[in-house]
């Protein structure tokens, strides 16, 4: 079928080319045209890290189909600082700091110029709602308007260009003190590559075949049909891996791609490198995977009764790792107690979302060196456990870590590497994967999901006599950072509070779900959400402030934790009068409220959603003029 | 992903009905390609190919607007940013501005269209309910022996269910229709799990027309979405209040009657709120925007709901 005769003029410079009728302007302007500033979040219109300018309008590239171009004027991030000078609001974003993983940022550079464009004196709210369709993972939203706000005032001249100067007010070296961060112009101009930016002469594109089936073994793998198909340089599946198949962060329970069965949905299979991705893609369609399904556990508690399916030979009864702790007598504990509180606390898997999806590059360098490029958080250990895996000298293998876009611990596993490490040396040629964002949210870990059950015992005046917690959770398929996420929920379980009797257990358990993994908080969340809500049920029933009752509590500077750490000292009480202020909280025990509100109308205090600040600075100017 | 082998950008209208003859079965209309594009990946439709794809956003007449004091008419391709470019169309169209900000983010309005939207047929599309309230039709053409015909359906009529419409095979939707509503209130009331780029749990579109005191409702217009499989008009309402005087209670009656219409698969006790507080919002809403009489819409009233 023919291509399209693709013409038109990208930051400032006419282009005529070929192009598939089938590409999105974003491939066009990343693939053909190196334009790499423009990234892809999603691929389906929710981020905004795609947003470019079409005739002087912005537009998402990854939703328009590139013939819907044809003949536009296209200007992309790389045209705002082409004159090597950053644009205001590039400055304005790198004076605030507004960067921080920086794959949304390009992207928000883009929508914030367009909004002070469309509108040269918008508010914050209508800065907010103008660039609604952007998303940061990393929570710098606040910057960002500050950003904005800072660069509308400078181009008005409200503020002097000198606002945006690269010239430190606050001197000397300190902890504490405001510093620029060095990375940021590569990150506001879109100049700096990520793992999937980056290419190199002769380089392959890779796919990865996924498990349809949660639990079943796999008969057979047959790849003729995808190796015979023209551009497709190399298959592979376990078969090819030479060394001893297993990576984790505790234990080498998840072989490269699945090994005589899978164990949830999106498990890789097999992977194809291809001349290029939509020819790799037909391969994987062409692998024939015989399967014989098993049954499935999906639920923790099920998965550890007698006669389950199980997982993993090595752990027969499907626990990943058990953590106990033991303080003084809760049962004495609870008899002394005034109150003793008994509920069941849940929380729900979450993907970290960060908004670089995985992504890496390898090679074998000329000394024979496999060198993989990706935005690992764990270099150091993956090119240990790679080493093995392949069956390589340490010297001859090589971890480069790219640009990490997010990361929140979702990248701390070796999920793609050593797919491709194997192609690498497999093809001989540099390989590259980049997934989709389904893809990276169906393979790779989530936060923990778990079901708490706790029993505390309290004393009238709020003392805590005895804390008593049991957590299971979901650790899924393969055991990743299941263990440290399972210690560090049970040594933080009891929370800053100084209990006499505490007994925790919290046990991670393998199931046919996605994995679960490290995520920030690594633990500390699950227990510490019913450790908390607890604290407020109590309050409650015992007539307290909630405020109090943690403070009556609060381990001092000097206390010993429950697992016999000495705390120099102690933040709590300076964080709950801190979040007590910042809360505009009302004193008294939790069991009424609203009563003597009057703050809706109060500057920081946000009204109900609503939208259409635009309409009201319409509305001002005119009354203005 | 989504991949054809052709992308054909017809600029008439008859180049676009030559295309959809020659490759009947094997190709697929686009306008702003906005739903398309993300239907097309895995999770949803997966991977797909449809061998032509039919841009029909290029042609001239299916991108034209125009209104009156009486009749607006709408190019099927128009984005929906032009309802917030356009003042002469904002005029007309009291409510499609409030509806224009709320309609997916600021990029994608500048390419999805008000034809598109309709076409779709989502429960939850924002557009439509406030073209019901401005008792719209659609204008539907098909070429027959050379010749293009033309017809015209209400679009309460042509929508059928979630995704179902009355368009028939080879026929293309050209234009929208409807009442101008100048000098009316207008409102627009969704929510969703965030403020941007998000599908409405609940959408509805207000338009009220004040006596020349600011003290009684001459015409009230209410229609809306997310509630139920298809977008509805709320007449009874309309009557209840049309030729009444702004009044609390009469509003807050007003408000309770819809609340029985929700049907939507989940929430519903959720939407029942939502329902009577946005009936309460948009209502006052729409009346402070028309001019309504300090004395009537009392700066409580407003406080409590708007």
């Amino acid at each position: 079928m023919p291509d399209l005769q693709f013409q038109a003029t990208v930051n400032g410079r006419k282009v005529a080319r070929s192009a598939k009728p089938h590409q999105r302007l974003l491939d066009f302007l990343r693939d053909d045209l190196q334009l790499t500033g423009n990234k892809e979040g999603c691929g389906a219109g929710e981020c905004g890290t795609c947003s470019v300018f079409v005739d002087g309008v912005l537009m998402k590239s990854c939703l328009m189909p590139v013939a819907k171009a044809q003949g536009a004027q296209i200007e992309t991030i790389e045209a705002l600082a082409r004159t090597g000078e950053l644009s205001v609001l590039q400055k304005a974003f790198y004076k605030a700091g507004a960067s921080q993983c920086g794959y949304c940022i390009p992207g928000m550079v883009m929508a914030a110029t367009a909004a002070i464009r469309a509108n040269p004196f918008a508010g914050r709210e209508e800065i907010k709602e103008r660039l609604g369709g952007n998303i940061c993972r990393c929570t710098g939203y606040q910057k960002i308007f500050d950003a904005v706000e800072m660069a509308r005032d400078v181009q008005n001249g409200k503020l002097p260009a000198s606002a945006l100067s690269e010239i430190e007010a606050e001197q000397g070296d300190f902890i504490g003190r405001n510093v620029r961060r060095i990375d940021a112009p590569s990150k506001v101009s879109g100049a700096l590559k990520y793992a999937g930016d980056m290419t190199m002469p002769h380089m392959l594109h890779v796919q990865v075949l996924r498990s349809p089936h949660a639990h079943a073994r796999i008969v057979s793998i047959d790849t003729s049909a995808a190796e015979k198909l023209e551009g497709v340089e190399g298959v592979i599946s376990s078969a090819d891996v030479p060394g001893e198949d297993g990576f984790g962060v505790f234990v080498n329970d998840q072989p490269i791609m699945a090994r005589g069965k899978v164990r949830y949905v999106g498990e890789a299979i097999a992977a194809v490198a291809a001349e290029d991705a939509l020819t790799a893609m037909r391969a994987v369609e062409k692998i024939k995977v015989v399967y014989e399904q098993l049954p499935a556990i999906f639920d923790p508690d099920d998965a550890m009764h007698d006669g389950v399916p199980v997982l993993h030979d090595y752990a027969p009864d499907n626990v990943t790792k058990h953590i106990p702790i033991r303080v003084g007598d809760v049962e004495k504990g609870f008899a002394e107690s005034d109150l003793v509180l008994e509920e069941t606390y849940a929380t729900q898997a979450i993907e970290h979302a960060y908004l670089e999806p995985e992504a890496g590059l390898a090679y074998v360098d000329p000394d024979g060196v496999v060198t993989v490029v990706s935005p690992s958080q764990n270099i150091t250990h993956h090119r240990h456990m790679l080493a093995r895996i392949i069956a390589k000298p340490i010297a001859k293998v090589r971890f480069i870590m790219s640009p990490v876009g997010g990361g929140f611990g979702g990248k701390e596993d070796m999920i793609y590497q050593g797919m491709l490490a194997l192609l690498a040396m497999k093809t001989r040629r540099p390989v590259r994967l980049v997934f989709t964002r389904e893809e990276s949210i169906i393979s790779t870990a989530k936060r923990h999901p778990s079901r708490t059950t706790l029993r505390m015992g309290l004393m009238r005046d709020g003392r805590i006599r005895a804390l008593e917690m049991k957590m299971i959770s979901d650790g899924g398929a393969y055991g990743l950072s299941t263990e440290g996420v399972m210690r560090k929920a049970a040594i933080l379980a009891a929370g800053p509070y100084v209990i006499p009797n505490v007994k925790i257990d919290t046990i991670g358990v393998y199931t046919n779900n996605t994995p679960s993994g490290a995520f920030r908080s690594f633990g500390a969340l699950q227990t510490e959400f019913a450790t908390e809500s607890m604290l407020d049920v109590a309050a409650e029933r015992l007539g307290l402030d909630p405020f109090e009752i943690r403070r009556v509590n609060a381990m001092r500077d000097g206390a010993t934790t429950h697992t016999k750490q000495k705390l120099g000292s102690v933040s709590l009480m300076r964080a709950l009068d801190a979040a007590e202020k910042a809360s505009a909280w009302e004193k008294g025990a939790p069991n009424s409220r609203g009563g003597n509100r009057n703050d809706l109308n109060r500057d920081d205090v946000r009204p109900p959603v609503s939208l259409g600040a635009r309409f009201e600075t319409a509305d001002k100017q005119e009354a203005a003029e | 992903m989504l991949t054809c082998d052709e992308y054909l950008t017809p600029r008439t209208l008859d180049e676009a009905f030559a295309a959809m003859a020659t490759h009947r079965g094997r190709y697929r209309v686009v306008a702003g390609a906005t739903d398309t594009l993300p239907w097309a990946r895995q999770g949803r439709a997966g991977d797909v190919n449809i061998p032509v794809l039919i841009d029909v956003s290029k042609i001239p007449e299916m991108n034209e607007r125009g209104a009156n004091d009486r009749r607006v008419r709408l190019g099927a391709a128009m984005p929906f940013q032009r309802f917030l470019d356009d003042a002469n169309l904002g005029r007309a169209m009291p409510c499609m501005p409030r509806c224009a900000v709320w309609f997916a983010d600021d990029q994608i309005r500048a390419q999805a269209t008000i034809g598109g939207n309709i076409i779709n047929a989502s429960p939850a599309a924002d557009g439509t309910p406030c073209l019901i309230a401005h008792d719209a039709s659609v204008e539907l053409a098909v070429a027959r022996g050379g010749k293009i015909s033309r017809r015209k359906v209400a679009l309460d009529k042509f929508i059928l269910g979630p995704s179902k419409t009355a368009l028939e095979d080879g026929e293309l939707l050209i234009a929208i229709e409807c009442d101008a509503l100048p000098g009316y209130g207008g409102s627009f009331e969704k929510v969703g799990h965030r403020r941007s780029l998000v599908i409405s749990l609940v959408c509805l579109a207000v338009l009220v027309k004040l006596d020349a005191a600011g003290k009684k409702f001459e015409d009230v217009r209410l229609a809306i979405a997310g509630i139920g499989p298809v977008p509805q008009r709320l007449t009874q309402v309309e009557k209840f209040l049309r030729g009444t005087p702004i009044d609390a209670e009469r509003l807050a009656q007003a408000a309770d009657m819809p609340v029985e219409l929700v049907a939507s698969r989940t929430r519903q006790d959720y939407r029942r709120d939502v329902v009577r507080g946005f009936m309460m919002r948009g209502l006052i809403n729409a009346a402070r925007r028309a001019g309504a009489d300090a004395q009537a819409l009392t700066g409580e009233l407003e406080a409590a709901y708007a």
